[in-house]
């Protein structure tokens, strides 16, 4: 986690090494039974976060060892490998998400450069969070705070030590969709008065910020995002807050606002379907790896469980998907032909 | 991954060094980080003074007392007027606030780096068993990852600036340290007896000869405490700390090259300034602190 947050900011000069560095080695390895599709290695955008690496470990051993195919990923963020995605130095993506897509997502399909392949899962959900114990109990300190409405009258509960008259708001991860959507929720909620739009930079500082005031009880308000590990381990101590039920229009009117300053009128994340992606040339190339990734199917369930056993375990994403297709057959069985299941099998 | 060891071929020492590690920082976030966090807010106090006094500053009397400052350290009018602008392009590039951001954080940081690493610098120079425990730890705080610290410490001090000062001193006071000592073991031996010579203690002679005469390497090592401290910006805006480092990030995270090299080029502008400033401090301050006579031992 740590260190790919250094090599984030190297991640295209290295996708062009890594590509050029494999190739003979690729072409060699290609000569084994079962022969792939392609001749080349299959890039994965390595993105930062758990449900992406356990995809991504789960589609690799199913590519691997049951189409002898050549797996590799490139860490780094969302922008970064979707850019070199466009350009072919990365061939899939096993997270896109489908209502807080960038516009370097949007543009690449339109220029028909990348390509939406499957459904992954189809529950992902996202909101604003307080610890249980601010608002339920006889000792809580906020009773009454049940939607995003009530966070004016609370503001002092979560005073920002750096501008102590207002609360703090720890937002999502610099430069993703969800950041600039709840900045201008902020200002839609009339709340841009009451509490400082706090952007925590990365993944691993957000967690550390949650996770240090829960151990300590005590109060504060960020957004978060499911299935994550997080949430799958503290989610039971968490409550998220009410805001205006989804509804298609406004969001899309909220989507389109420029500037957060003119936001008027927010609704709830929608439950948030997650997409493969890939590379189109690459996938033109082989119509069978085409033909598994468009039947992977999971659900926020069975995510949620896999980030668990990773947590309790410390294990890597790879035991987690070795975990995953020892003790879900039936699910994982119904993505590809008798034979490339027989072979994963017999790898685990 | 990858080709691992055998089996039984090492010891297992990864395992009860990682759980202990996060053991005792679960520990210390559950018992102390409240006490932690009031240590925190008391630093934080101080950067707030700071800052807000840049802030509240108009612009204009900030670019000209930067001006006046280049033109008191430098006599060169020229140099004053391109100091000035330097500031205003800053300004004039959008990132005004965000500046003055940065710099209390780098002022305060250098600072701290300075109370630490001028006196340890000294020590080092005295003594050459203490050079040899310090060397090792200040190669350590120049290379390991920033993150390996920075998110235990966001823990305890909560996130934003307090993180950020800390990561920073880490980094900046290295360089200050080796300057100082390597400044005062160049003073010549001559210089020192001859002061020795006349009855000077030892006090008396680092005070009065030594540190004299070693001060343009100490302001090199300022000077170098600073550029460290105006790199790690990007570092700092990663957990959280406000300023131009924030709109690199917001730049480079959002695929938008153009915001990314706004923020460079402020953090550039601000190092030129600041090092030029410091320079020229740097060859003025020696002939007016040079000890009576002291020419003739140069």
């Amino acid at each position: 986690m740590t260190s790919s947050l250094i090599t984030r900011l190297l991640a295209l000069p290295l996708a062009l090494a890594a590509l050029t560095a494999t190739a003979p080695a690729a072409a060699q390895a290609s000569a084994t039974a079962p022969a792939c599709e392609l001749r080349h290695r299959i890039v994965f955008a390595g993105l930062d976060w758990d449900s992406n690496a356990f995809h991504t470990a789960v589609a690799q051993r199913v590519l691997r060892d049951g189409y002898g195919c050549e797996v590799d990923l490139i860490p780094g963020s969302t922008i970064p490998l979707i850019n070199g995605m466009a350009r072919g130095d990365v061939h899939l993506i096993m997270e896109v998400w489908r209502s807080n897509t960038p516009p370097a997502w949007t543009a690449g399909v339109a220029a028909g450069k990348l390509i939406e392949v499957g459904l992954n899962f189809p529950d992902a959900t996202q909101g604003w969070f307080v610890p249980r114990y601010l608002v339920e109990g006889p000792q809580a300190p906020a009773p009454g705070l049940k939607s995003v409405a009530d966070l004016p009258r609370y503001k002092a509960l979560f005073s920002d030590p750096e501008e102590p008259a207002k609360g703090r708001f720890l937002n999502c991860i610099a430069g993703w969709q969800c950041e600039l959507f709840n900045s201008k929720k902020l200002q839609a909620y009339g709340l841009a008065d009451h509490f400082t739009n706090f952007r925590p930079g990365t993944g691993a500082a957000l967690d550390a910020a949650i996770l240090s005031a829960v151990k300590r009880k005590r109060p504060v308000l960020f957004y978060y995002w499911g299935p994550t590990w997080l949430l799958g381990q503290i989610g039971a101590e968490l409550v998220m807050l009410h805001e205006p039920p989804y509804d298609a229009a406004k969001w899309q009117a909220l989507a389109a606002v420029k500037d957060p300053k003119d936001a008027r009128d927010a609704t709830a994340y929608p439950v948030v379907e997650v997409l493969i992606g890939a590379n189109k040339a690459f996938l033109d190339q082989a119509p069978r790896l085409h033909a598994f990734l468009k039947n992977y199917r999971t659900s926020s369930q069975l995510v949620s469980e896999a980030l668990a056993y990773m947590q309790e375990t410390r294990g890597s994403a790879d035991d987690a998907a070795r975990q995953f297709l020892k003790a879900h057959p039936a699910v994982w069985q119904a993505w590809v032909p008798p034979e490339v299941a027989r072979r994963v099998k017999a790898a685990l | 991954m990858g080709a691992a060891a055998a089996p039984g071929q090492f010891p297992d020492w990864h395992s009860p060094l990682r759980d202990g590690a996060n053991a005792a920082i679960d520990q210390l976030v559950r018992n102390h980080g409240d006490r932690f966090e009031a240590l925190a807010n008391a630093l934080l106090g101080c950067l707030l003074l700071i800052e807000q006094a840049l802030r509240a500053t108009p612009p204009w009397a900030l670019i000209a007392a930067t001006a006046a400052l280049a033109l008191a350290a430098s006599r060169s009018l020229l140099f004053a007027l391109l100091a000035g602008a330097g500031l205003w392009l800053v300004g004039a590039l959008g990132q005004w606030t965000e500046a003055m951001q940065t710099l209390a954080l780098v002022l305060v940081a250098v600072t701290v780096a300075m109370a630490i690493g001028l006196p340890l610098g000294v020590a080092c120079a005295g003594s050459a068993r203490l050079r040899r425990i310090v060397w090792p730890l200040l190669d350590l705080m120049q290379t390991i990852p920033s993150f390996v610290y920075l998110i235990p410490a966001a823990m305890l001090f909560g996130l934003g600036k307090v993180p950020a000062i800390l990561a920073t001193v880490v980094y900046a006071t290295p360089p200050l340290v080796r300057l100082t000592t390597l400044g005062l073991n160049q003073v010549s031996a001559d210089a020192v007896e001859a002061a020795t010579a006349f009855g000077a203690t030892r006090w008396q002679a680092l005070t009065t000869v030594r540190l004299p005469l070693a001060l343009p390497a100490i302001l090199q090592g300022i000077n170098q405490a600073t550029m460290m401290a105006l790199a790690m910006v990007v570092i700092a805006s990663m957990i959280g700390a406000r300023g131009v480092g924030e709109t690199v990030l917001l730049g480079l995270q959002r695929n938008d090259p153009g915001t990314g090299l706004v923020g460079g080029l402020v953090i550039v502008l601000l190092a030129v300034v600041l090092d030029r400033l410091l320079q020229a401090a740097g060859r003025r301050l020696p002939s007016m602190a040079q000890p009576q006579g002291g020419s003739a031992w140069r």
